[in-house]
């Protein structure tokens, strides 16, 4: 029997995304100017699912007031977990939801629908199939070996180096994985999916499906100019191409003395002042604002961005609703950012704005600044490092 | 303010299809329900209530037939019962009608029919009409004929339609209600409105008044009251059936509510232009004075249309519509706008045929395209809100009142400043989203004897609409008063437990005198609840605060109404009442 139910696990905050997922789940964070979560709907739809259970939590407004009762006409059922308590927790929340066999996938990474397809074929000979792909950074994510088109190890990010392949969170299942849920243990309260796949690993019943294509996932915020960077590669965007790697949605308006240097994408609503240069990659979200002579590079503005005259902004994250004043400066460069009790030394970036910053006017920010939620940044002023959500920052 | 429908040509699922058709239909009426079907026989299920009672009559039951027709009922005529649920029939069974509307010589005809043998088996006007066409059919008119002849007769406003054992047709008829007709490529649907077969196919004819309707499994046909056939535009809806399902709320209201940062990008979409200062609606008006006319919060929205234009420095009144169109004041040259969600609403129509009547322009702001008001209107203005369900009207009015800004907007030409600020909103209402605590306040004043909201200017129409939307869904006392009038007799009223809601925005003469009014209030041991945005200090005399962000005035009174619908939704919630389908209410009220 062929698979046409998909289960997406969206239900989690993702924390190391802070300050941007004040508002929404990492679901919904941008992957260019769409939310991650559409692209694996696509890859999804695009595969034949027929069916979305979509396993909500985490400020589940916003996954529902976007996504509405269907995408792309596929029906969309939205089951709720309550408090987050791991993926496998999540999963157990849709098992009234789905029938024999079906997907499981992380709503928060983008993937293609060939990975899909792949384990929904895979699925025909073993109970249990999961996609695999090479990665050159294995250690970071879920890795596996295999042998014999059998995965014989998952080991979340794992010390030493020699694993090439990872786990590309994109699983079929029969029923069978409630019950093997059921007797996983938790740890510390929590009941990650990926320990429930380890015990049926150690029984050797999860089919291995190599594949390949786009698959980016952001940990941290600055990742997110990555994600972008390779969708747009890709050409994975939602807009008419106006010249060769430049996509504008029809409701935009750019000004005929503005430049746009593809890679670019400019969503529904936005405008963009004469004289103002945006991109190479550069993704404008809905009803964005980018006003005269500013420069914009690199960076990714969200939703209800407004770029004030005159602006400079160099591989900068905003959040939604982010109003930056005339002349705000982020030049860019390479910077030590703080995230929690890690430092990530030389990451390239100017610097990453919470929803509904506010920054007045002739604002700096030095490389990796972090301005949380809400913040308001006076006149003048000169930022680094993390400002804290809700403060007001003056000279 | 009832729901017709009308299947062709699904033979094995004419029930189902009908009985969806209702659901979809819902919001126009729900007392009680019921459904025809015809082979060579004539097959009728109805029922008191709601659609599912009707469900679990027809269970069990093989209820089939190649053609039916359906209806869900707001009562006019008669209480809710099953011999007032439609459709009705004649005295031989053979002819079944449902009917949306009011006859208005229905007794005269009742009496004549009663003379002439006829017995009557419910309370309503309707039932004249499948009396009449047994007549006609008796005195040996073809079935079409028949149907025409006893339409003839009739006064007043109607949407019809008629079966008749052993015969494969649907005729139908209107005036004055909407009926449209759904074509698919295996069949034909007539409903009162397009959800009730959205599923099914996108295509659709709008029927006018005085037009008639024939259709068969091969055929539909569109005729005047004298038999010519009309050629009829086919249009294509561009919403798809999807938009009507809940996405994972417990009710339409709540998705509704969440619906608006969209629903207002949509209304503004390639209107309007920042960098350009400019503001184009494709409405060409020129108006020196304005009068509204609505009802229930469209009128709410009017009013205030009535500050943005004053505030522009052009005379304008809003007038309840029910009023304006026995009451009429003189037009004198001004512009009559009427804002009606549904395009449909009969009193609004009313008013502006009255005002049509004495010459003057007329422009329609409603939601609902190829509406009766689009059509009869000079000009119309769409809002763009998508379609409404829940019967309290939560998105369409802000859009409504986004739709008015524009319009006063391409009057006096706008400015980047104001374009910024109609393009802030979006944004500013999904942070009241984001931010709320309106589920508190809800529980912190649960129980109380009467809740009262204050406002002035912008935030006084605002206030009768936060009220409006309270009453409407919790059952509970509510009123809204302009700040300054409470204590002109208002303030009698008020209790320590009437808690009263003011909203109080920015920091200018308004803000200031609703502040004096809330002392008034707080000086009678009311608990105070004050919307703002923090920009005055009314939060020094409140118990609660409602905080919506910083912003144009104009779109303050928007934000702070999200406040208060969020309020009256989990008031609502909390007294678990039947949130989107509001005991005595329908959406879209076609009766005057």
């Amino acid at each position: 029997m062929t698979i046409d139910t998909a289960v997406v696990l969206a239900a989690g905050e993702g924390n190391r995304l802070r300050p941007l997922t004040h508002n929404r789940p990492k679901p919904m964070l941008p992957a260019a100017n769409r939310p991650i979560l559409e692209y694996v709907l696509d890859a999804l739809v695009d595969a034949g699912v027929e069916c979305l259970c979509l396993v909500v939590g985490y400020k589940r407004d916003r996954v529902q007031d976007h996504f509405g009762p269907t995408y792309r006409g596929v029906p969309i059922d939205y089951v709720v977990q309550k408090k987050q308590l791991g993926s496998g927790h999540a999963l157990q929340q849709a098992a009234g939801a789905v029938d024999d066999s079906f997907v499981v996938v992380n709503g928060d990474r983008v993937i293609q629908a060939k990975m899909v397809s792949a384990v929904i074929d895979a699925h025909e000979d073993a109970p249990a199939a999961l996609a695999v792909l090479e990665h050159g950074n294995a250690q970071r994510y879920g890795a596996v070996d295999v042998e014999n088109g059998q995965i014989t190890a998952l080991v979340e990010k794992p010390d030493r180096r020699e694993f090439r392949l990872i786990n590309a969170g994109v699983y079929a299942f029969d029923r069978s994985i409630f019950e093997v849920l059921a007797r996983t243990e938790r740890i510390d309260g929590t009941l990650p999916l990926t320990a429930a796949v380890e015990s049926l690993v150690d029984e050797r019943k999860v089919q291995a499906v190599r594949t390949n294509g786009l698959w980016v996932d952001a940990t941290y915020p600055w990742d997110l100019l990555e994600v972008a960077r390779e969708v747009l590669r890709h050409g994975l965007v939602e807009a008419p191409e106006r010249d060769a790697d430049v996509w504008v949605a029809d409701s935009a308006r750019i000004d005929d003395d503005a430049t746009l240097q593809g890679p670019v994408v400019v969503g529904p609503d936005s405008e963009v002042a004469a004289g103002a240069v945006v991109g190479p990659n550069v993704a404008l979200g809905r009803n964005a604002t980018v006003g005269a002579n500013a420069t914009v590079e690199g960076s990714v503005l969200d939703t209800d961005a407004r770029v004030g005259a005159a602006s400079v902004l160099i591989d900068c994250v905003t959040g939604h609703d982010v109003h930056l004043g005339p002349a705000t400066v982020a030049p860019g460069g390479p910077a030590d950012v703080q995230v929690g009790d890690a430092i990530h030394r030389g990451e390239r970036l100017g610097a990453v704005f919470g929803d509904r910053v506010r920054a007045e006017g002739g604002v700096n920010c030095a490389p990796g600044a972090l301005v949380g939620t809400n913040a308001n940044l006076r006149t003048g002023v000169v930022v680094s490092g993390q400002v804290r959500a809700d403060s007001e920052v003056i000279r | 303010m009832c729901g017709i429908v009308g299947c062709v040509g699904r033979r094995d699922e004419t029930l189902s299809t009908l009985v969806h058709g209702l659901s979809k239909l819902e919001y126009r009426g729900y007392d009680s329900a019921g459904v025809a079907l015809v082979d060579d026989d004539l097959d009728v299920v109805k029922r008191a209530g709601e659609l599912d009672d009707l469900r679990a009559a027809l269970d069990g039951r093989s209820v089939a037939g190649r053609v039916g027709i359906g209806h869900t009922r707001w009562s006019t005529h008669g209480p809710p019962t099953d011999a007032n649920a439609h459709p009705h029939r004649d005295c031989s069974e053979r002819v079944a009608v449902v009917h949306n509307g009011i006859i208005e010589n229905y007794e005269e005809l009742r009496a004549e029919l009663t003379e002439a043998g006829h017995e009557f088996r419910s309370d309503t006007d309707s039932e004249v009409v499948p009396h009449l066409v047994e007549d006609y059919l008796a005195a040996g008119e073809e079935t079409e004929a028949a149907f025409r002849r006893a339409v003839s007769r009739l006064e007043g406003s109607y949407a019809i339609a008629a079966v008749v054992a052993g015969d494969d047709r649907v005729f139908a008829a209107r005036e004055d209600s909407p009926l449209v007709l759904g074509l698919d490529d295996d069949a034909y649907y007539l409903a009162s409105d397009v959800p009730a077969f959205r599923e099914f196919t996108d295509r659709v004819v709008y029927l006018e008044d005085g037009e008639f309707a024939v259709v068969s499994a091969d055929e539909w046909r569109v005729t005047d009251a004298d038999g010519q056939v009309r050629d009829k535009a086919v249009d294509t809806v561009e919403w798809s059936p999807e938009e009507t399902g809940k996405s994972g709320y417990d009710h339409f209201m709540l998705k509704e509510i969440h619906e608006q940062p969209r629903s207002l990008r949509q209304c503004l979409r390639e209107r309007v232009s920042e960098l350009g200062g400019t503001v184009d609606l494709d409405v060409d008006v020129a108006p020196d004075g304005v009068q509204f006319v609505a009802c229930g919060t469209s009128y709410h929205a009017a009013f205030c249309g009535v500050s943005l234009f004053h505030e522009a420095g052009i005379p304008a009144q809003a007038f309840l519509a029910s009023e304006y169109a026995t009451s009429p004041p003189p037009v004198d040259g001004d512009l009559v706008v009427g804002v009606t969600q549904s395009g449909e609403t009969a009193d609004t129509l009313n008013a502006l045929r009255e005002a049509e009547r004495r010459g003057a322009e007329t422009l329609a702001v409603t939601n609902v395209v190829g509406s009766t008001v689009s059509r009869e209107c000079d000009q119309t203005l769409y809002i763009r809100a998508g379609p409404e369900i829940g019967v309290a009207a939560t998105k369409t009015f802000s859009s409504q009142v986004l739709a008015l800004a524009l319009l006063v907007l391409s009057q006096t030409g706008a400015s980047r400043q104001d374009v910024a600020a109609l393009r802030d909103l979006p944004g500013n209402v999904q942070q009241v989203l984001d931010e709320s605590n309106a589920e508190e306040i809800a529980q912190a004043y649960h129980g109380s004897d009467a809740y009262f909201f204050i406002g002035r200017g912008l935030h006084y129409p605002v206030s009768l609409e936060g009220a409006l939307k309270f009453k409407e869904i919790s059952y509970e006392h509510a009123e809204g008063f302009a700040a300054g009038e409470l204590k002109h007799g208002p303030l009698a009223l008020v209790t320590e437990n009437t808690p009263v809601f003011a909203a109080v925005t920015g920091d200018g003469e308004l803000a200031r005198k609703t502040i004096g009014n809330v002392k008034e209030v707080e000086a009678r041991g009311a608990p105070v609840v004050v919307v703002t945005d923090g920009r005055n200090d009314a939060a020094r005399y409140a118990d609660h605060v409602l905080e919506v962000p910083t912003s144009d005035e104009r779109t303050a009174a928007i934000l702070a109404n999200v406040q208060l619908q969020l309020v009256a939704y989990h008031a609502a919630d909390l007294l678990d009442r039947s949130i989107d389908k509001p005991r005595n209410l329908a959406k879209s009220v076609t009766v005057e």
